[in-house]
């Protein structure tokens, strides 16, 4: 045996355990998810059809998907705005304070341990009774909308939640970011007179710029997969009109009338979706630091 | 000069403080009301409790079987966690050290895998988990935990593992040390920091987790934590009382375990997050 087999041999051997749960639960489903796209299988039949594309081709006639596709880019769009600034802020805020630095972590961090599923639930306690509450005692008027019922209010409440839940991961990652700029390149700044907005924009940003894309790529390919805020919060409603593509294709999947092979054509479109945007975020970082 | 950098913290602690107001709010006015009955609750919704009553978490706790769902939900984090750390550990380990082409053709597969999306493969995933017989069993879905989950985390440890010297494993396979032993002996205790990792980043994941669960778990006695609010949630919707002390009850270990092990938690989180 040649000492290559032998050393393939010995690794087979340890990589067995984790090498058998991940082509049983993770590549398996992957392919034969693909498989079930090209068939009309509906879950309990033994036999099934090759249909081809047609799964596919019925995608672009679902206007109830493609409704959910564009819900699900508006929602990723506002979220890789604010959902980068906002921890931005946070993270300069509370860096370039000389006290509490600890304290405003600690709490901005929070709702990263608790389940969405929780966080929702407890800001629907808010939309549905404290807003009303303070609208009729308070006087505070513009409060006073169904914040679930209205889709337009119903969107702006998802994102609210969305971006309370994924601040504070985004804020550490910039805070550890902020912490590697080299004191004296600012000092150099403001010496040569430049204001601290400027020595921001100029030394500051580009300096983090890796962080902002491996931020912004993270707020992009989960959005895009977003489900446990949208399920407790509105349910995808009123009627269909907050349902994410990840919604739409557990509804289409588990619940109604179930079909298997036109749901996985869904996640097959969906898992296209999150690939792309994570080549282009790999293309992207490899310029960047071949760049430096 | 002085005066202006003491203006702007001012102003900025202002910002800060409300802003920290809003992020608290939705815990602290649910821990409020969870003590309040009903009526009370639509009436002073943003006062303090008249009395710190138990009776709605003893009404939560009766009705999602508070603790059978803990139980359930911490046998799956930690029996899924071992797993992961077990079977990621050793593969991490041995992909890193040996330097053929199989070897990166099956690291890079495991690497690539970690793009799919959950949502993407749940459908022939649940396929899978009924050819065999394992939905409703956390003993066994502990299992998919880890198949879901060794991808990431081999990728963490294959990282450490790259830093640590080869001639300590080598000196110790001169002394006749078997290679698991090596491992065990020696690899295995400088992995200390990112076990941690491992540990927190899935244990976090696993506990609250939503999908998975709801796809495959049917039998409420088999029921997680979240997955028993979710039905306590909609079998009594307008019960808000109840409603919020069981999502307290949920919240209350998260955040102990967040307070005591802060440090090691954020710093997990940010190390996976920049290798990754």
């Amino acid at each position: 045996m040649s000492k290559k087999t032998k050393e393939n041999i010995s690794l087979l051997i340890f990589i067995t355990p984790a090498l058998i749960v991940f082509l049983i639960f993770k590549l398996f489903p992957t392919f034969s998810g693909i498989f079930y796209a090209l068939t009309d299988w509906n879950g309990f039949n033994k036999s099934f059809n090759f249909v081809g594309l047609e799964n596919f081709l019925e995608i672009f006639s679902d206007t109830n998907f493609w409704k959910s596709i564009i819900f699900t880019i508006k929602f990723v769009l506002v979220m890789a705005i604010f959902g980068n600034l906002i921890p931005l802020f946070l993270a300069v805020a509370i860096e370039s304070r000389p006290k509490g630095k600890g304290l405003f972590r600690t709490i901005f961090y929070m709702p990263n341990m608790i389940s969405m599923i929780i966080g929702g639930y407890m800001w629907g306690f808010i939309f549905t009774k404290v807003l009303y509450y303070l609208a009729d005692n308070f006087g505070m008027k513009f409060l006073d909308h169904s914040w679930i019922g209205d889709p337009n209010y119903a969107f702006f409440a998802i994102v609210i939640v969305a971006l309370w839940g994924a601040s504070g991961y985004v804020m550490l990652i910039y805070i550890a970011a902020l912490k590697g700029v080299p004191v004296h390149l600012i000092e150099a700044a403001s010496l040569d007179g430049a204001t601290k907005i400027q020595s921001f924009f100029y030394v500051t940003l580009p300096m983090i710029r890796h962080a902002i894309t491996i931020c912004l790529f993270w707020i992009l390919s989960t959005s895009f997969q977003v489900f446990d805020v949208i399920y407790s919060l509105t349910g995808g409603g009123p009627g269909r009109a907050t349902e994410s593509v990840a919604i739409n294709i557990y509804e289409e999947a588990f619940r109604g009338n179930i079909r298997y092979g036109y749901a996985t054509a869904k996640s097959t479109v969906l898992f296209l979706i999150v690939l792309m945007i994570t080549i282009i975020q790999l293309k992207l970082t490899d310029r960047k630091d071949n760049g430096i | 000069m002085k005066i202006k950098r003491k203006w702007e913290n001012i102003v900025f602690y202002i910002v800060l403080i409300l802003l920290a107001a809003f992020w608290m709010a939705p815990l602290i006015l649910a821990l409020l009301n969870s003590f309040k009955s009903n009526g009370e609750l639509l009436t002073n919704i943003l006062s303090i409790p008249k009395t710190l009553s138990l009776i709605n978490y003893k009404r939560s706790i009766e009705k999602m079987h508070f603790f059978r769902s803990m139980r359930n939900t911490l046998f799956l984090s930690i029996f899924s966690v071992g797993l992961i750390v077990f079977f990621s550990s050793l593969a991490g380990w041995k992909l890193c050290r040996t330097k053929t082409k199989l070897s990166s053709m099956i690291y890079h597969l495991i690497i690539f895998s970690m793009l799919i999306p959950f949502s993407s493969i749940m459908i022939p995933l649940y396929r899978v988990v009924l050819a065999f017989h394992i939905k409703n069993n956390l003993f066994g879905l502990s299992f998919v935990y880890a198949g879901l989950g060794v991808g990431m985390a081999i990728f963490l440890y294959y990282q450490f593992v790259k830093e640590i010297p080869i001639e300590l494993e080598e000196a110790a396979e001169m002394d006749g040390s078997s290679q698991l032993n090596t491992f065990f002996k020696i690899i295995f205790p400088l992995l200390k920091n990112v076990t941690i990792t491992v540990c927190i980043t899935n244990f976090l994941w696993i506990w609250n987790d939503f999908l998975l669960p709801l796809i495959m778990i049917s039998d409420n006695k088999k029921y997680t934590l979240i997955l028993s609010t979710n039905t306590l949630f909609g079998q009594y919707s307008n019960d808000w009382s109840a409603i919020l002390s069981a999502l307290i009850m949920v919240v209350i270990p998260a955040v102990i375990i967040y307070i005591l092990f802060q440090k090691q938690i954020m710093h997990s989180i940010t190390d996976s997050a920049i290798k990754g």
